[in-house]
């Protein structure tokens, strides 16, 4: 990683028109009952948000017309993308379908699975889960052991994934699965398309610390899928899931988490706070502003066709620990009791119990720095 | 990066390593007090790309030499100290990779100890999150032909967030280096030092997170985000 070039963020078309058009569209479709649903907004799902949103045109905006989706560019994608998690927009129903399920599927995918399954996530109807992490396996992803075996009808599926969010309320999972019999880490697996309303699935609910329902246990009891299950090539799930991950770890919603917060917080203090109140949101749109750029420097270089793996983990790093300290020196700065109703009180104490997972939800902190650190040369 | 641009980085380099031994005049010599005069008038005409680039190279080489002073006007000093700065940090990166690829303890390089890598990640975070900022200062500059009070914005910000990086940067590059970073004649404080002195100069922490703060708080919670979208789509346009 020497030297370090911004790449320049230069969408097509009039980006303020886009921008104003969404604004608009969000002024009259976005719900306004639960301030908190604000928090975190892509942990939250809406399916009726998600198909007004659709229909309005802000999902798989970069597929291609002719599978639902609006032939635009990644870069305005990002735009609409960052709008809606800087408003706070309950966007978690679709977010894994419109990220990475989608794209994956236009990549690797065959034209059957495409035709099946690119409109109906367009339409933000379709809802997707990832399935990487089993018991077994968490940062040591190649430690997967889910296994699944070509047979005359289709491939048999036994095994369990875990912390599958939004498994209750998907249609499909992309998981990663082991299918040569007797084969050791990242070689040996594939990717598979599979319906969840197939016979053979239990999803059980895990709740959070929070107390919310958002990640499951899927357990995978000789279930059979078929043959066009298989997403591109046999053997080769390590290497699309590592372009997943690409997709997975470099958005603004790594950095964004906690906006609604900084929102709440300067609303509070009115246009003359108290110096040490001015001086934390001082601090704190430093950095939102810092990230932004480093955060659109990185998604143009994505849209330019290169691999942003090491940038994408700068931005997830730098982020994560923005979103995550945020509730913490707002909490030790502003007064407020733990059961305050105000919106300021409500969002510190629900991002203050959802932010020890923004470090470890799409890699961990860890795993996260040793990437930056192979970058820089050291292992 | 431009043809040009990549010229203006080779004469940098080439006179600033004589600066290093010869002071200013090297400096002098090469014309780089013109860097911004307008080509009509006799000058180089580049822009804050231009100087951004030359002051990192700067910070990198000789920060000991009044270089900023020389090319940019005294309302942009807080800008070009921030290239300045992210130069040192990119040296002090480098010169950390280095030692710690080379340098053996337990039998191996102190670059294959995980606590060493994960140390050496996070510094590298807060090295590209300046040269982030630099970059988009330098652009916003160019897009208000320079005027401080219009890049006031970026200006608060990117110096606070250099300054933050300070401290990470000089702990944990001295850090990993041992008391071999601690010797006078080793190259390491010779950016270090000018990092901790650029810290305080044009605006320490404080006068910059009252400053930004109060702007911000008199845009309220939602116009943050509106300004800040606002300021980066005119960068584009204009
Ligand atoms: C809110 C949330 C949502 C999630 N959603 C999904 C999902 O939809 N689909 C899915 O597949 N997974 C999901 N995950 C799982 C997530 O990817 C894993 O939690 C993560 O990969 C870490 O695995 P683990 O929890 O087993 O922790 P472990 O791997 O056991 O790690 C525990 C700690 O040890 C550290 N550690 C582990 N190995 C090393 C090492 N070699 N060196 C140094 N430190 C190490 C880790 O960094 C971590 O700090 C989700 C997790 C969360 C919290």
């Amino acid at each position: 990683m020497q030297g370090f070039a911004l790449y320049p963020f230069d969408p097509p078309g009039d980006v303020a028109a886009l921008r104003g058009e969404l604004r608009g569209w969000l002024a009259a479709n976005q719900p306004t009952g639960d301030i908190v649903a604000r928090a975190n907004c892509w942990a939250s799902f809406d399916p009726d948000f998600s198909r007004a949103l659709g229909g309005a045109g802000y999902i798989g905006m970069t597929l291609p017309s002719r599978y639902g989706g609006g032939d635009r560019h990644p870069l305005e994608r990002y735009v609409v993308i960052e709008e809606l998690l800087a408003a706070g927009a309950p966007v978690g129903a679709h977010w894994i379908a419109d990220r990475q399920t989608g794209p994956l599927i236009l990549r690797y995918g065959s034209e059957e699975q495409r035709q099946r399954y690119l409109p109906g996530i367009a339409r933000g109807e379709l809802y997707a889960c990832i399935g990487l992490s089993e018991p077994g396996a968490g940062s040591d992803l190649a430690a997967v052991r889910t296994a699944a075996r070509e047979t005359a009808d289709g491939w048999r599926i036994n095994g369990q994934k875990i912390w599958t969010t939004g498994a209750h309320l998907s249609h499909i999972m992309l998981a990663l699965v082991r299918t040569e019999e007797g084969s050791e880490r990242n070689a040996g697996l594939s990717q598979l398309l599979i319906d969840l309303d197939t016979p053979g699935i239990t999803i059980r609910p895990i709740i959070d610390m929070a107390g919310r329902h958002d990640f499951n246990e899927v357990f995978f009891d000789d279930v059979l899928v078929p043959h066009g299950a298989l997403v591109g090539e046999r053997g080769q799930g390590w290497k699309q899931v590592t372009a997943e991950l690409g997709l997975e770890r470099s958005g603004p919603e790594r950095y964004l988490s906690s906006h609604a917060l900084l929102v709440a917080l300067i609303d509070a203090a009115g246009p003359d706070p108290a110096p040490p109140v001015a001086a934390l949101i001082g601090e704190l749109s430093a950095e939102l502003w810092t990230l932004r750029q480093l955060s659109m420097s990185t998604a143009a270089k994505l849209a330019a066709g290169e691999d942003p793996m090491v940038e994408a983990s700068v931005v997830k790093e730098l982020g994560n620990a923005f979103e995550q300290d945020m509730p913490r020196r707002v909490q030790a700065i502003v007064d407020c009791p733990w059961d305050d109703a105000s919106d300021l009180g409500r969002l510190l104490r629900a991002l203050l119990i959802a932010s020890p997972s923004f470090s470890l939800r799409g890699g961990t902190r860890e795993v996260i720095r040793g990437i930056i650190a192979r970058g820089l040369g050291l292992r | 990066m431009s043809a040009a641009r990549e010229m203006l980085c080779d004469t940098a380099r080439a006179a600033f390593a004589e600066a290093a031994t010869a002071g200013m005049t090297p400096v002098e010599e090469a014309g780089f007090a013109l860097l911004l005069v307008p080509e009509g008038e006799g000058g180089f005409g580049g822009d804050w790309g231009d100087v951004n680039a030359v002051l990192q190279i700067a910070g990198a080489m000789v920060p000991d030499l009044p270089i900023a002073a020389r090319i940019a006007p005294e309302g942009l000093q807080a800008a070009a100290t921030i290239s300045l700065m992210a130069g040192a940090m990119g040296a002090a990166l480098a010169l950390s990779i280095e030692h710690v690829n080379t340098r053996q303890q337990f039998g191996r390089p102190l670059g294959k100890f995980q606590a060493v890598q994960q140390s050496l990640a996070v510094m590298a975070c807060e090295v590209r999150a300046v040269e982030a900022a630099a970059a988009a200062l330098a652009a916003r500059l160019d897009v208000v032909g320079r005027d401080p009070v219009a890049a006031d914005f970026e200006i608060a910000a990117a110096k606070l967030r250099a300054n933050r990086a300070v401290g990470v940067v000089t702990s944990i590059a001295h850090q990993v280096h041992g008391a071999i970073g601690f010797t006078r004649e080793y190259a390491l404080n010779r950016v270090t030092i000018p990092l901790m002195r650029w810290r305080g100069e044009h605006g320490n922490d404080a006068h910059w997170a009252a400053r930004l703060g109060r702007q911000v708080a008199g845009l309220g919670g939602q116009g943050l985000w509106a300004a800040m979208t606002e300021r980066s789509d005119k960068n584009r346009m204009l």
